[in-house]
């Protein structure tokens, strides 16, 4: 593989993820913020598609032998702490580490602050990595998988987990439709929820 | 379709999924995207500061490997992705997300630039620590179904929905 041919490549599915994410409004700080304080599920909807869809990709070429796995060591200590900081992160810039490129390229100013935040992030990370390595954060297990632990072939575990999260989305779905989760204008901004007491005031 | 506002989350969903196809076949990875911020991030800190290149993580992400330029490729196409969809729909946006506003509590620019700012930093910090974000924990972690990974989302939304709850305010 040559460093252009993976730059080339690189592009051409930046480009189809980008626009996917455009067009989903996932990337919008509205769908995502609202996702965290529970009254928004585009960003669960979009995200557990992807996942279940991926899993059947997976399914079938790794099924048939097409591809290796390749999943990340499971090292607790670090998971926990770095998800839950990475995740008040997420709610604070209103975006994930990919979509803050989204916001930059759909013209939201603040995003370029996230993102150069970002990027004193990962070098503030990679000066204290050596330290960091010798504690208890780099450890852990080793590539751990569900369907390994419980002895059923990769494949079938990725079916079964994208059967689950069909259903999810089914019943998600027939409860908030995903529709009236846009906002009027497509960025998850919607109107307060009119209260009973406002709703029995009487016209002037 | 191309011209669309939005689309349904369950289509963006399986578009996105479907990109696993290219990154395992072609580039032997799954996707992801916070490792590519050390990339830039190191790279552009090597100019001021020769030596952080000794750190073995720093040169191992700057070098020009597939994989590694492959990712900042591909957050780099997913900016212009974006801008080019947003103009084919005709959506505009505001410099900032009007539900900000409400979220901090104030309408000032300042502010907003500052807490992305933080929000950023802490969301890499974090990414790193945990050795991957959404994307590579997220989607291709969890459709591998990777016991370690799924810790790590779960702990995402954790962290996320408390602070969401927490520090800001209802938008």
């Amino acid at each position: 593989m040559s460093l252009t041919f993976a730059i080339l490549v690189g592009i051409g599915m930046g480009i189809v993820f980008g626009f996917a994410l455009e067009k989903s409004r996932v990337f919008e700080p509205g769908i995502i913020v609202g996702q965290m304080q529970m009254r928004n599920f585009i960003m669960l909807k979009v995200f557990l598609t992807a996942v279940a869809t991926g899993a059947v990709v997976l399914a079938v070429l790794n099924g048939f032998g097409f591809v290796k796995l390749a999943p990340k060591a499971a090292l607790y200590s670090a998971d926990i702490i770095g998800g839950l900081i990475l995740g008040a992160g997420i709610a604070l810039a209103g975006a994930c580490p990919g979509t803050t490129l989204a916001q930059v390229g759909a013209g939201y100013r603040d995003a370029i602050f996230t993102l150069i935040g970002g990027l004193f992030g990962a070098v503030a990370y990679t000066y204290a990595q050596p330290a960091l390595s010798k504690t208890f954060l780099a450890q852990g297990g080793g590539k751990i998988i569900f369907s390994d632990l419980i002895g059923i072939p990769y494949w079938i575990g990725a079916l079964v987990l994208a059967a689950v999260i069909v259903l999810i989305l089914v019943a998600l779905e027939a409860w908030k439709p995903w529709r009236d989760e846009m906002g009027r204008d497509v960025d998850g901004d919607l109107p307060a929820p009119v209260s009973p007491a406002v709703r029995t005031q009487p016209a002037e | 379709m191309l011209t669309q506002k939005a689309w349904s989350p369950y289509l963006a969903g399986v578009v996105i999924g479907l990109l696993q196809i290219p990154a395992f076949l072609l580039i032997e990875t799954a996707l992801g995207a916070s490792s590519s911020y050390v990339t830039i991030g190191a790279l552009v800190a090597s100019w001021i500061d020769p030596s952080i290149l000794t750190v073995k993580y720093a040169s191992s992400h700057v070098a020009a490997t597939g994989k590694n330029w492959w990712q900042v490729a591909l957050v780099a196409g997913i900016a212009v992705g974006a801008f080019v969809s947003m103009k084919m729909s005709g959506a505009r946006r505001a410099a900032i997300s009007p539900i900000w506003a409400n979220a901090l509590g104030s309408a000032s620019p300042a502010k907003r630039y500052a807490v992305a700012f933080f929000g950023g930093f802490i969301m890499l910090l974090g990414a790193r620590i945990a050795d991957g974000c959404t994307s590579g924990h997220g989607l291709s972690g969890m459709a591998q179904l990777a016991v370690g990974s799924t810790v790590a989302v779960a702990a995402m939304f954790a962290g996320g929905i408390a602070t969401a709850m927490l520090v800001l305010r209802r938008i």
